[in-house]
């Protein structure tokens, strides 16, 4: 064995006592020697120790673990001397099996309207203890209890565990079903427990007032604890106490609303010259086989439909809006797509319920020959966009790939709800560029780029990837999720193109 | 617990900033990861009693690398048996040769993350089954089908590669 690898099994503890000696003595008699084992055993402890820069490719991201690795937050806070030993317990040994943890203890589950001070928050969020400040608009709060809170800005309200909640200002109404029994709403002078009820409190200027709809209520102040029963009120408001039902039908219309603006949109765009194709997933009612996936464009190009494959139609951005889902190894849209071209866009709106797979499918050609793109969701949850050309005598085209990744996107709070997804390439300038919910989030140009090579598609498939050829497995790469629209350009939109497509057919 | 908190407060922020660059140094010595890791808690528990003899005006890492390689010295000792440690002589030449050479390892290390970017993603995947989810070499024969022979050899090759990358990116920024 030679200097090199006689290192490199001691670093993976494969090396023989007589192998060690060796090493020692080679180590021993030569400085480079030592050098060159310095080198490759610092390079080695840095992978050990930062897994997470195993998965490689984000300078920025690595170079800011490097600043702060992530059981830093364990350990600052605790300042008892004997944690300064304990602390070290906490070391990632095995990183990949640590189960993932939420601090949540409910769920933003619908806003209509709302503005939030201090505070940005989305629909479909789950909140860990603290405070809301509800500007104006509505929310409503699914306690992990069962417990749901209906607000009403301007509103406070401290949201304290799945159990307990405090209205500091405001109009709510709160359902409490069985399993919540026993949830506790604080108000100014009286904390009110629940009994298995629907109530409404108002609280205005430090004073509140409780109207029980349903069930029974305990309600505690400084005069001993008072039940009040279906129909009872406790305190006075000049206000009336928040009606229920309200929420639902806005958001209904306001869905409604923005389904029609992206209708208006789509109808204007498909006209647009520069596309390939245009997938509206729309499902033909009297299309027999169920499998049709039309392209829109305008004037038609019915060569360029696809054919879904195993995926079902499900509902999309908004009801009556249709989807399909990839759930299965199987599922898949097939397409073929003619031409060449010098760049492109792809452009989608994705709802992915798991990054589960190593490579998660958006679109891809069938082989990787050169010029044909890919793009897909790597397993960090972020995007990645590849492209390669090998010389004409090479076989394998690893060497050759350009590989473009933008920093994580898909994390727990953006998986199972709608986003949308795009990336531009120019093979003259061999820019990618690429876009999450209408903002940039990368861009780069390999350094492998040459100007001036063509880009093909040919067959193609929309959330997997390939046919297996006989005899050869293929590899799992199909979408977790769901994609509702699907366009594929002959060039470059602009960074307030996206955004427009962004903003004309954004869920809410 | 006599020590006033701000100082063990303040052991702590050492601690966790330059953890790593002592596990390093330790690594270079021991080159096993769980003796490593052993010997960078002994490593800590002795700089918590002596922090009181730390004077702030100074660097901490040269100051703490003393009292890691005392350690490695006491670990040698328990286990003198073992034929997979380096001699003293050997030990004392790598650990003095390891500080003067020390800004250019970490210069590396800046260097290393952009080639880890470059790897093809087969050579992704070993290491991340290799240093991510730190799986067996019987497991990582099974996921990729080699034999233990062609794992490690492509290891190394890995590790090579990454390593040629490194230097040569130093080439071209003039530092080597």
């Amino acid at each position: 064995m030679n200097l090199e690898s006689l290192i490199h099994a001691r670093l993976d503890g494969e090396l023989t006592p007589e192998q060690h000696a060796h090493l020692e003595e080679l180590l021993r008699g030569d400085w480079q020697a030592r050098r060159l084992y310095l080198e490759l055993a610092d390079q080695h402890a840095r992978l050990l120790q930062q897994p997470q820069i195993g998965t490689g490719r984000l300078p920025s991201q690595a170079s800011a673990a490097k600043r702060s690795p992530r059981w830093q937050k364990f350990i600052v806070p605790f300042a008892a001397a004997a944690v300064v030993v304990a602390g070290f317990i906490f070391w990632p040994r095995e990183a990949a099996v640590i189960e993932a943890t939420s601090n949540g203890v409910a769920i933003l589950s619908q806003t209509l309207d709302a503005e939030f001070t201090q505070s940005t928050h989305r629909s479909g969020e789950t909140l860990a203890p603290g405070t809301l400040k509800l500007a104006k608009g509505l929310a409503q709060i699914e306690f992990f209890s069962g417990a749901t809170a209906l607000i009403e800005g301007n509103a406070e309200i401290e949201v304290i565990s799945a159990w307990e909640a405090r209205c500091v200002s405001g109009r709510v109404r709160v359902h409490v079903p069985p399993a919540a029994k026993g949830f506790l709403m604080h108000a100014p002078d009286m904390k009110l427990e629940d009994l298995g009820t629907e109530f409404a409190l108002n609280v205005k200027d430090g004073t509140s007032a409780v109207h029980v709809f349903e069930g029974e209520v305990i309600a505690h102040t400084d005069q001993p604890p008072a039940s009040l029963k279906q129909g009872m009120t406790l305190g006075t408001t000049s206000a009336g106490f928040l009606p229920v039902g309200e929420l639902q039908d806005l958001v209904k219309q306001r869905a409604a609303q923005r389904f029609d603006v992206w209708q208006k949109w789509s109808l204007e765009t498909r006209k647009d010259p520069r596309l390939i194709a245009y997938y509206a997933f729309k499902h033909w009612p009297d299309d027999r086989w169920d499998r049709l996936v039309n392209n829109f464009t305008e004037p038609r190009r019915p060569n360029r439909a696809g054919g879904a494959v195993g995926a079902r139609w499900t509902q999309g951005r908004w009801p009556g809006k249709e989807a399909l889902e990839f759930k299965r190894p199987g599922d898949r849209v097939r397409l073929n797509l003619d031409g060449t071209y010098h760049a492109l866009t792809l452009a989608c709106w994705v709802k992915v319920d798991s990054v589960d797979k190593t490579y998660n499918s958006l679109l891809l050609t069938d082989g990787y020959e050169n010029g044909e793109p890919h793009w897909q969701i790597y397993e960090d949850g972020s995007l990645m966009f590849s492209i390669a050309y090998r010389p004409n005598n090479q076989i394998k085209a690893g060497k050759y790939n350009q590989m473009y990744f933008s920093q994580p996107v898909f994390t727990a709070d953006s998986l199972g709800r709608w986003h949308h997804l795009a990336v531009t390439y120019d093979s003259q300038s061999g820019e990618v560029i690429q876009y999450f919910d209408g903002h940039e989030v990368d861009r780069e140009v390999s350094y492998l780029h040459a100007p001036g090579r063509d880009i093909t598609f040919g067959p193609c498939e929309i959330g997997n990837w390939g046919l297996p050829t006989e005899g050869h497995p293929s590899p799992i790469r199909n979408l977790n999720g769901a994609i509702d629209e699907f366009a594929i350009y002959s060039a470059v939109l602009s960074t307030s193109e996206i955004l427009t497509i962004y903003q004309q057919g954004k869920p809410e | 617990m006599t020590d006033s908190p701000p100082s063990t407060e303040n052991l702590i922020l050492l601690l966790t900033q330059h953890q790593e660059a002592l596990f390093r140094y330790i690594f270079s010595l021991v080159p096993c990861e769980a003796d490593a890791r052993d010997i960078l808690q002994e490593t800590s528990v002795a700089l918590f009693r002596k922090f009181d003899q730390y004077d702030a005006t100074r660097p901490f890492l040269p100051w703490a690398y003393r009292f890691a390689y005392l350690q490695v010295q006491k670990h040698r000792e328990k286990s003198a048996r073992s034929p997979l440690l380096f001699s003293d002589d050997v030990m004392d030449l790598l650990a003095n040769e390891r500080t003067h050479i020390e800004p250019q390892l970490d210069e590396r290390l800046r260097l290393l993350d952009g080639c880890l970017g470059k790897l093809t993603p087969q050579d992704k995947e070993l290491v991340t089954s290799r240093y991510a989810l730190r799986q067996s070499a019987e497991d990582m024969m099974q996921r990729f089908d080699m034999s233990r022979r062609t794992l490690f050899r492509n290891l190394e090759m890995l590790r090579q590669r990454l390593h040629e990358c490194v230097t040569h990116q130093l080439q071209s920024e003039g530092l080597a």
